[in-house]
C-alpha cells in the first residue's frame, strides 16, 4: 500500500507538511506500505489529503487530515483496516467535484509524484515526444492545428499559428519560452501544474521547441512560486540525466535546452514584450507591436511565448490525436479549461472542463453553489483584465466568444464568486487598485488613467462620490482601451465597465443616496441599536473602542455615528441581536 | 525601399516602405502632435498623443512606431482619436505640477510677462524689459507709476516674506529706457486698412500701437487737448508727472500712427463719418462722468466730481475748495482727491468712507500717506444730507454706520446705526464713488447700466466694424492695466478682422499648481530677503506741491530687488511641446485631479536641475542618454504612477560623466530638465 499526502502550496499550507512529517515518523523498517507526495489534486476545500493506494487503485482519499490522525492511519494501513478511517474520507458530494471534471492539462496532477520523473512516465510520460520526433516540424504543427488548441493564457489566440509563424520566421537562433508568470489575484492552474506535474510541462515544451525550431527554451515563472521553482529545477535535472533536454534528444539530432528565470513579481511581466524584456535583464516594460515577438521576440530573434497550461495540453494531443482534443468543446473553443474557482462558492479548488459547459454548471454543480445559503451576484472572469458576469447570464457557456460578449473575458481561469454581501463598486476598486499599483509606468493612459480611475472609485465608495462619476469613468474606460500601450492598460477598465454595465445601480445608489446595498462599504455604514431588543447589558459599550456607545445600564444605548469607526465589535458582542448595519 | 502611398488626414503621401505613419506625416507636412517621440533614438509609444486611427483597422496606432503600408488610410483628427488624446493630455496636465506662468503675469490683466522682464531688470537690461512689456502695452513707465498691480498681491515670494516690487521696477526700466535709445518695435509694411481708435487714455493708445506695428494706418480721435487719457486727467502730478506720459506717447507718435485732439465724436465729427472712412473703428472712450453722492443735496454748488476735480488741476485751472473738503468714497480716485486737496491748501480734509479701512479698495500705501499727509479718515459715516448756507455747502450730515453681514463681494456691508448722526463742517464735497460712460453721440448697443456692450471674444459691438474696449464697455470702470488689457487682445482681433476672418480671443490653456500649501511650504524654506522699501519724501515736505513724491532707488537696489524672484513660471514655456499640445484641442484636467506623482527638484546632474513634479515619463532623457549619449547615467525607478526617473545606482562618478553633455535636457519635451550653465 501506499500513503500519499498532496504536497502542493494549497496541501502545505493547509498542514500537509506536517501530516507528513507525522506520518514518517510514526513509520519504522517493519511497515510494508510505502509514504509519499503527490501534487495537488485541485480540492482546496478538502486540504491536507492523504490518498491511499493498493496498487494503482485509490483505496480512500481522506480529508482534512491533521498531524492527530497520523496515528490512526498508520494503524489501519498497517492492520489493512482502512474502514477504521471512515470518519476522514472524502464525502460522496464532495466527490463529485472530481467526477465532473475532464482532466486532461491537470491529469497526472494529484495522482503523480511531482518530484519522480519514473512517476511521470509511468503514465505515458515522454512518449509524445518519442512520436514528434519522428514527425517533420510541419506534421507537429498540423496536429496541434487540428486539435484547435488556442492559447490559454486568456485571448486564445491560436497556438498553431503562432508556432508556424516563429517556425515560418527567418533565422537560425530561435527561443521558446513559457509564461509561468501568473499574476491574476485568484488564479493558480498553473502553479499547480509546475508544482504537481513539471515534466507534462517539460514535455509540451520540448515539443513545441522542436515544432519551431528553437534550441533553447525558457521558463520565465515568478519567483512567488517557491515550491514550484523547486520542482521545475528538479524536473529539469532529470530529463536532463534522462537525455530528454540537451544535445540530440532520444538520438534523434534535435537538441534543445530548458532554463529558466524567476520574475521578481511584477504583474506587467505576464504581458509577453514585458516578459521579454525581463528576460533580456531589462525593465520589464512592453514593447509595442508590430514586430511581434514571432519575428522579433527575446534578443531580437524569433521566439515563441505560450501559457504553463497551454503547454500542458501538447503532450496529450499528440498521444491522443488533436480530434479527440478538437472532440471537446464549442465551434470557437476546443478542448478543455482550466479555472481556478475561487470566492464565496462550496468547493473551491480547480476545475478542468470541456469548453462549452455553463458557468452556472462550473458554479453550482461543481463547486456546489454559494456558501452559507446566500445568494450570488456575479462572477469574475479573468481577474484584473476580465468582468464581471452576473447571475442573469450564468447561463453562458464557457467558450472565448461567448464570453466576451458579456463584457468579461476567458482569461487565464481566475473564476472569483461573489456573493450578495459583495459590493460591485467596492469589486471594481480593488481590481483597480491592483491594475495601477501593477501598471509599470510607461504609457499615460494606463500610468495615470487607472489612477483616476481608482481615485474616483475610492471617493465613490467612501461616500465622496459626484454626479457625473459614473459618466467620467465611462469616458476614461473607453479612452484608456483605446490608449493603452499594452494588454494590461487595455483591459484594466473591464472591471469597471462590467460592474457599470451590469450593477449600475450599485454605483448610483453609492453616488446618489450614500448607501451601499451590499453593506460592505465601511464609509456608508451605520450601525444602529435597536432599543427594543437591547437590555442596556453595556457590553457593546465596553467593547467599543472609540467610546462611541453610551447608555444608562438596563437601558437601551445609542452609538453616535459621529464617533463610530464602523468596526463592528459592538455587533460581534452582542447577544440580543440588538445591533444591526443599515 | 519602394515606394508607399498612404493617405493621412486626407492627404495623399509618398513614403518609403518600412516607415512609420509619423514619419511619412512629418516628411509630408503634416503635424501629428507628440511628445514622447524624437528622432534621435528608438520610438518608444509612452504618451499615448500621436494616436491616429486607420480605415478598417480595428485598433488605434501609434504613428511614432507604427510602420505604415501601402494603401493605408488613416486619420490623427477623427473624434476616436481626439478623444483618446483628449484624454491623454488631460491625463498629463492633471498630474503636471507645474507652473507655466508666474501667477504675476496670470493675474496681470494684459499678461504683462513679469517674471521675464523682472529678470532682465535684475541683470542691469532695462532695454530688454521693456521689450517685454511692450509685446503686451506700450506704457510701461506710465503703467510702472499708477499700476495698483494685482501682480503684487500673488506674487509668491510673499510665502517667503514680502512680494516683489513689481511694479516699481517696471517705472524704474521704463524710465531708464526713456532716457536715450528707447526700444522700438518694428512696424510691418503697410497693409492699406484704415482704423480709427477713438479715445487715447490706455485703451486706446494701447490699441493703437499694436494695429500700428501690424502696419495698419490707425489714427486716435481724442475729445481732450492733449492724448493720455485719464492717465494724464485723472491721476494727480506727484504720481504720474505728465512729462512721462508726454514722452510715451511721443514714442507711439512717432511710430506714425495719427493723433487727433480736440475731437469730440458727435460734436466735431460724427461717428458715422468715422466709420464710412475707416475699415474698422475701436471705441475707448472711457468713463468720465463722475457719478453722484447719493443723498439730498448733491448738486449744491461746491459738490464736484472727483474726476472733474482732478482734471482740472492738470489743466491748470483748480476750482476753489476753501479751507475744509471732504472726500466721498474709498477708493484710489478718492485717494488722488484728497491728497490733491493738501496740496491745493485745504486745512482740513476729510474722507467720508462707511465701511472701515480693512475695506476699503484703495491701496493700502495710499491710505498711510494720505493719513500722514493730515487726511482725516471718517470711517463707518456715510453723507445722509449736505447741508447749504446761501447756496452753497455748508455741513455734511453723516449717518455713522456699522457693519452688518458680508454681502456678494464678501465685504461687511454697512449698516446704518438707527437715529446716530455726526456733522462736519467743510466747504467743498468731492464725490469718488465711480465713474459712468457717457456715450452720447455712439450710435452703438448699450447694456442697462448704459454701458457699451462688446463680446467677451471679439470686442465686437453691435456693429460689425465697431469694437470697443475698456472702461466704456461690459462692467464700466476698471483698472488701466485692464483697459489695457483687452486693449491689447482687441488690437488683434481687430487684424484678423481686417485679414478677412475675425478669429476670437482665446485664452491659453496653462498648467498652474493648484496645491498652494505644498508651494508654501517649498517656499518656507527659502532664505529670506526683505523687499526694497521705495523711499518717498517727507510728508511734510510733499504735501505742499505736486512733485513725484517718490525718491527713486539706486540702480543696484533695483537690480538686488529683482533678483528676489522666485522664477515661478516655467524656463521653457515657450518651447514646452507638452503646453503646445494641451492648446491643441480643448481640455479640462480639472475634471480628472487627482493626487500628483511624488517629485522633488534636485540638482543632481551637476548642470542641470531636474524637477520631477514636471516629468510627463516620456523617458526621453533616459533614453537619449543611453541610445545617442552612450552613457546610460538614467533609468526608472518604481512603478506605475509613482514611477520616477532617477540618476541609475546614484553613482557619483557616474553622474559626473555627464557634465558637458546636456543632451537630455535638449531633449526634454516639458520644462523638467533646466540648463543651469552652459
Amino acid at each position: 500500500m501506499r500513503v500519499i499526502v498532496g504536497q502542493g502550496s494549497c496541501g502545505i499550507a493547509a498542514g500537509a507538511g506536517k501530516v507528513y512529517n507525522a506520518l514518517e515518523k510514526l513509520m519504522n523498517d517493519q511497515d510494508s506500505f510505502k509514504l509519499g507526495i503527490t501534487g495537488c489534486i485541485g480540492m482546496c476545500f478538502l486540504e491536507p489529503i492523504v490518498d491511499i493506494y493498493e496498487g494503482e487503485d485509490l483505496k480512500a482519499r481522506l480529508v482534512h487530515v491533521s498531524e492527530n490522525d497520523a496515528d490512526a492511519i498508520v494503524n489501519a494501513v498497517r492492520n489493512n483496516d482502512i474502514a477504521s478511517l471512515s470518519g476522514l474520507f472524502i464525502k460522496d458530494e464532495d466527490k463529485s467535484f472530481l467526477d465532473q471534471q475532464t482532466r486532461i492539462a491537470l491529469r497526472n496532477c494529484g495522482i503523480i509524484d511531482p518530484t519522480d520523473i519514473n512517476s511521470y512516465k509511468a503514465r505515458d510520460g515522454y512518449k509524445a515526444l518519442e512520436k514528434v520526433l519522428k514527425m517533420t516540424p510541419e506534421e507537429v504543427i498540423e496536429e496541434v492545428k487540428t486539435s484547435g488548441i488556442g492559447g490559454r493564457g486568456g485571448a486564445g489566440f491560436p497556438t498553431w499559428f503562432k508556432w508556424n509563424a516563429a517556425r515560418s520566421s527567418k533565422g537560425e537562433e530561435k527561443y521558446l519560452i513559457c509564461n509561468a508568470d501568473e499574476g491574476d489575484p485568484g488564479a493558480f492552474m498553473d502553479r499547480a501544474v509546475i508544482e504537481s506535474d513539471p515534466h507534462n510541462l517539460i514535455e509540451g515544451m520540448l515539443i513545441g521547441a522542436y515544432a519551431i525550431g528553437a534550441k533553447e527554451a525558457i521558463v520565465y515563472v515568478r519567483a512567488e512560486y517557491p515550491l514550484a521553482i523547486i520542482r521545475l529545477d528538479n524536473a529539469i535535472k532529470q530529463a536532463k540525466e534522462a537525455g530528454l533536454i540537451g544535445e540530440n534528444i532520444l538520438g534523434s539530432g534535435f537538441s534543445c535546452n530548458i532554463r529558466y528565470m524567476a520574475g521578481a513579481g511584477a504583474f506587467v511581466c505576464g504581458e509577453e514584450t514585458a516578459l521579454i524584456e525581463s528576460l533580456e535583464g531589462k525593465r520589464g516594460m512592453p514593447r509595442l507591436k508590430p514586430p511581434f515577438p514571432a519575428v522579433a521576440g527575446y534578443k531580437m530573434k524569433p521566439s515563441n511565448i505560450n501559457n504553463v497550461e497551454t503547454f500542458a495540453n501538447i503532450a496529450w494531443i499528440i498521444n491522443n490525436g488533436g480530434e479527440a482534443f478538437a472532440a471537446m468543446g464549442t465551434e470557437g473553443s476546443k478542448g478543455t479549461k482550466v479555472f481556478a474557482v475561487t470566492g464565496k462558492v462550496v468547493r473551491g479548488g480547480l476545475v478542468e472542463i470541456p469548453m462549452g459547459q455553463t458557468l452556472r454548471h462550473v458554479i453550482f454543480d461543481i463547486a456546489g453553489g454559494i456558501r452559507d445559503g446566500k445568494q450570488i451576484k456575479a462572477v469574475q472572469m479573468g481577474g484584473p483584465s476580465g468582468g464581471c458576469i452576473p447571475e442573469r447570464l450564468l447561463d453562458t457557456v464557457i467558450d472565448y466568444k461567448a464570453l466576451s460578449a458579456t463584457g468579461a473575458i476567458m482569461g487565464s481561469g481566475g473564476m472569483v464568486v461573489m456573493d450578495e454581501n459583495t459590493c460591485m463598486v467596492g469589486m471594481a476598486k480593488f481590481f483597480l487598485d491592483f491594475t495601477s499599483k501593477e501598471s509599470c509606468g510607461k504609457c499615460v493612459h494606463c500610468r495615470i488613467g487607472t489612477r483616476r480611475m481608482l481615485e474616483i472609485l475610492t471617493n465613490i465608495v467612501e461616500g465622496k462620490g459626484k454626479e457625473g462619476d459614473i459618466e467620467l469613468l465611462e469616458e476614461l474606460c473607453l479612452s484608456i482601451k483605446d490608449g493603452a500601450l499594452c494588454g494590461l492598460g487595455q483591459t484594466a477598465p473591464n472591471p469597471v465597465l462590467t460592474t457599470i454595465k451590469y450593477f449600475r445601480d450599485e454605483y448610483e445608489a453609492h453616488i446618489k443616496e450614500h448607501k451601499c446595498p451590499s453593506k460592505e462599504c465601511r464609509d456608508l455604514l451605520s450601525y444602529v441599536i435597536n432599543p427594543d431588543k437591547c437590555k442596556g447589558c453595556t457590553l457593546c459599550a465596553r467593547k467599543c473602542p472609540v467610546q462611541a456607545i453610551s447608555g444608562e445600564t438596563k437601558q437601551p444605548h445609542t452609538i453616535d455615528q459621529s464617533k463610530c469607526i464602523r468596526c463592528g465589535q459592538c455587533i460581534q458582542g452582542c447577544k440580543f441581536d440588538a445591533i444591526s448595519i443599515e | 525601399m519602394s515606394d508607399i502611398k498612404i493617405t493621412i488626414n486626407g492627404k495623399e503621401c509618398i513614403g518609403q516602405s518600412g516607415e512609420t505613419i509619423l514619419k511619412i506625416a512629418q516628411d509630408n507636412g503634416i503635424f501629428i502632435p507628440t511628445l514622447c517621440h524624437d528622432d534621435s533614438v528608438a520610438h518608444y509609444g509612452a504618451c499615448g498623443v500621436c494616436l491616429v486611427e486607420g480605415e478598417g483597422l480595428p485598433k488605434l496606432m501609434r504613428s511614432c512606431s507604427t510602420v505604415a503600408a501601402d494603401g493605408w488610410v488613416v486619420s490623427s483628427e477623427t473624434p476616436r482619436v481626439l478623444q483618446a488624446r483628449k484624454v491623454a493630455l488631460e491625463l498629463l496636465m492633471s498630474d503636471h505640477d507645474g507652473d507655466c506662468k508666474g501667477p504675476c503675469s496670470l493675474t496681470c490683466p494684459a499678461g504683462t510677462d513679469c517674471m521675464a522682464y523682472v529678470k532682465a531688470i535684475s541683470k542691469g537690461d532695462y532695454h530688454e524689459a521693456v521689450r517685454i512689456i511692450k509685446e503686451k502695452f506700450p506704457l510701461p513707465a506710465s503703467i510702472g507709476h499708477v499700476c495698483p498691480h494685482p501682480c503684487e498681491d500673488e506674487c509668491r515670494r510673499q510665502y517667503v516674506e514680502q512680494p516683489i516690487s513689481i511694479a516699481y521696477l517696471k517705472r524704474f526700466a521704463g524710465m531708464k529706457d526713456l532716457e536715450k535709445d528707447t526700444w522700438k518695435p518694428e512696424v510691418l509694411a503697410d497693409t492699406g486698412k484704415k482704423v480709427a481708435v477713438i479715445g487715447g487714455g490706455p485703451a486706446g493708445l494701447t490699441a493703437a500701437y499694436f494695429l500700428k506695428i501690424k502696419g495698419h494706418d490707425v489714427t486716435i480721435y481724442d475729445a481732450m487737448p492733449q492724448m493720455g487719457g485719464m492717465l494724464r486727467y485723472g491721476i494727480p502730478q506727484y504720481r504720474l508727472p505728465k512729462s512721462v506720459v508726454d514722452a510715451e506717447v511721443e514714442e507711439i507718435r512717432a511710430l506714425g500712427v495719427n493723433m487727433l485732439n480736440n475731437v469730440k465724436v458727435g460734436k466735431d465729427i460724427t461717428f458715422e463719418e468715422i466709420r464710412k472712412t475707416h475699415d474698422a473703428t475701436i471705441i475707448a472712450i472711457g468713463a468720465w462722468t463722475s457719478s453722484k453722492v447719493g443723498c439730498a443735496g448733491e448738486d449744491t454748488e461746491g459738490v464736484v466730481g472727483g474726476i472733474d476735480f482732478l482734471r482740472g488741476i492738470i489743466l491748470g485751472n483748480p476750482m476753489d475748495i476753501g479751507e475744509n473738503v471732504a472726500i466721498v468714497g474709498g477708493g484710489n480716485t478718492a485717494m488722488d482727491a484728497c491728497r490733491s486737496s493738501v496740496r491745493l491748501g485745504a486745512k482740513k480734509v476729510y474722507v467720508i468712507y462707511r465701511r472701515t479701512r480693512n475695506e476699503m479698495p484703495a491701496d493700502d500705501e495710499e491710505i498711510s500717506e494720505a493719513i500722514e499727509e493730515g487726511v482725516e479718515f471718517k470711517f463707518l459715516t456715510n453723507p445722509a444730507e449736505i447741508i447749504s448756507e446761501n447756496g452753497h455747502v455748508k455741513e455734511v450730515k453723516l449717518q455713522v454706520m456699522e457693519l452688518g453681514e458680508p454681502d456678494a463681494s464678501g465685504r461687511r456691508s454697512p449698516v446704518p446705526v438707527e437715529g446716530k448722526f455726526e456733522y462736519i463742517k467743510v466747504d467743498t464735497v468731492i464725490a469718488a464713488i465711480g465713474q459712468k460712460v457717457n456715450p452720447d453721440g455712439f450710435d452703438v448697443e448699450l447694456n442697462k447700466k448704459g454701458i457699451i456692450c462688446a463680446d467677451e471674444t471679439t470686442f465686437r459691438t453691435n456693429l460689425e466694424d465697431v469694437f470697443a474696449v475698456g472702461d466704456a464697455t461690459n462692467k464700466g470702470a476698471g483698472i488701466a492695466i485692464a483697459a489695457i488689457g483687452e486693449a491689447n487682445k482687441a488690437a488683434d482681433v481687430v487684424d484678423s478682422y481686417l485679414n478677412g476672418e475675425i478669429i476670437p480671443y482665446k485664452k491659453p490653456f496653462v498648467s498652474i499648481r493648484r496645491d498652494l500649501e505644498k508651494v508654501k511650504a517649498e517656499l518656507s524654506l527659502r532664505e529670506k530677503a526683505p523687499r526694497a522699501v521705495v523711499p518717498k519724501r517727507p510728508a511734510e515736505e510733499r504735501k505742499n506741491d505736486f512733485n513725484d513724491i517718490v525718491i527713486n532707488l539706486s540702480e543696484e537696489d533695483v537690480m538686488k530687488e529683482a533678483s528676489r524672484c522666485l522664477e515661478c513660471g516655467c524656463h521653457d514655456y515657450e518651447d514646452c511641446k507638452l503646453i503646445k499640445c494641451a492648446n491643441c484641442q480643448e481640455i479640462c484636467p480639472e475634471r480628472l485631479a487627482g493626487q500628483y506623482h511624488p517629485g522633488f527638484v534636485e540638482e543632481k546632474l551637476v548642470v542641470i536641475e531636474r524637477n520631477q513634479n514636471k516629468c510627463i515619463l516620456c523617458n526621453l532623457c533616459v533614453r537619449v542618454c543611453d541610445e545617442v549619449a552612450g552613457k546610460g547615467i538614467l533609468g526608472l525607478v518604481g512603478r506605475g504612477f509613482t514611477t520616477i526617473i532617477k540618476p541609475e545606482f546614484n553613482d557619483p562618478a557616474m553622474i559626473a560623466g555627464c557634465k558637458d553633455c546636456l543632451k537630455c535636457a535638449e531633449a526634454c519635451p516639458t520644462g523638467s530638465l533646466k540648463i543651469l550653465t552652459k
